[in-house]
């Protein structure tokens, strides 16, 4: 139980953020929007509430810039989008991802047959 | 209804808030914002109307502690163990302050009886006793 949980975890680090940038690539979205759309995919959060220090730290590290806009059905949300270092970074994830997964598939025997 | 709903929210915000000591104070203000705003948009746009719907909000939020732990991961800060430890200081305190208080009134206690003069009490400057042989 307790291993499992932890690889989670250990997978969870370094790519998280990456989906998080990749759900506001074309469009701009809100707190609870990308915070609900992460929590229904099963392992990649503990909860949702867990994506808000993440949210806080791309913003800080400038890879998201956020904004406060009316509602017309509720209090202000906060609007996430990428900035031109969040795109980059996420470019540079996608090339790095491909060959990191290609590795891992070949050694650990879960690519594609052949 | 209304009141019992902020209640519970209230409480969560409370607890998530004592879990984030070691925290710049500006992230640990955004955090409790974010969240703050997070169920007030969950109870507006789905017009949440129950406590148990309120509580479920809180619970796909995940427990105080999770949240605090996230926090403290992103910030690069470790978790101050919870309250007790933090607590059990207080009573060397008060150990400590009692100990201080007896101290000041039985030396002040001393001098006052040495002022009084004509001391009864003679064990305190005693002479020295004088050895008798049988």
């Amino acid at each position: 139980m307790a291993d499992s949980s932890q690889l989670a975890t250990s997978l969870r680090r370094g790519t998280l953020e990456f989906c998080v940038l990749a759900m506001v690539e074309t469009e701009d979205g809100y707190g609870n929007e990308i915070v609900r759309r992460l929590g229904e995919e099963p392992g990649l959060a503990a909860g949702e509430g867990t994506i808000y220090p993440l949210l806080s730290r791309m913003r800080r590290s400038g890879w998201l810039e956020s904004k406060w806009v009316e509602s017309p059905s509720g209090p202000p949300r906060r609007y996430y989008g990428l900035t031109g270092s969040g795109r980059a970074a996420l470019d540079h994830f996608r090339t790095e991802w491909v060959s990191f997964r290609q590795t891992v598939d070949r050694l650990v025997g879960t690519g594609e047959a052949g | 209804m209304k009141t019992r709903q902020n209640d519970v929210v209230t409480a969560y915000l409370h607890e998530v808030d004592q879990r984030l000591a070691g925290i710049p104070v500006l992230q640990r203000r955004e955090l409790l914002a974010d969240l703050a705003a997070h169920i007030a948009a969950e109870q507006a746009e789905r017009n949440l109307s129950s406590e148990g719907e309120v509580i479920e909000v809180l619970e796909r939020l995940g427990s105080p502690d999770v949240v605090a732990a996230a926090a403290h991961e992103e910030a690069g800060t470790r978790p101050e163990p919870p309250t007790a430890s933090r607590r059990s200081v207080w009573p060397w305190v008060a150990l400590a302050v009692g100990v201080l208080l007896v101290l000041v009134f039985c030396s002040s206690a001393l001098f006052l009886s040495r002022d009084s003069g004509s001391s009864v009490e003679g064990p305190v400057i005693a002479p020295p006793p004088s050895v008798q042989p049988s």
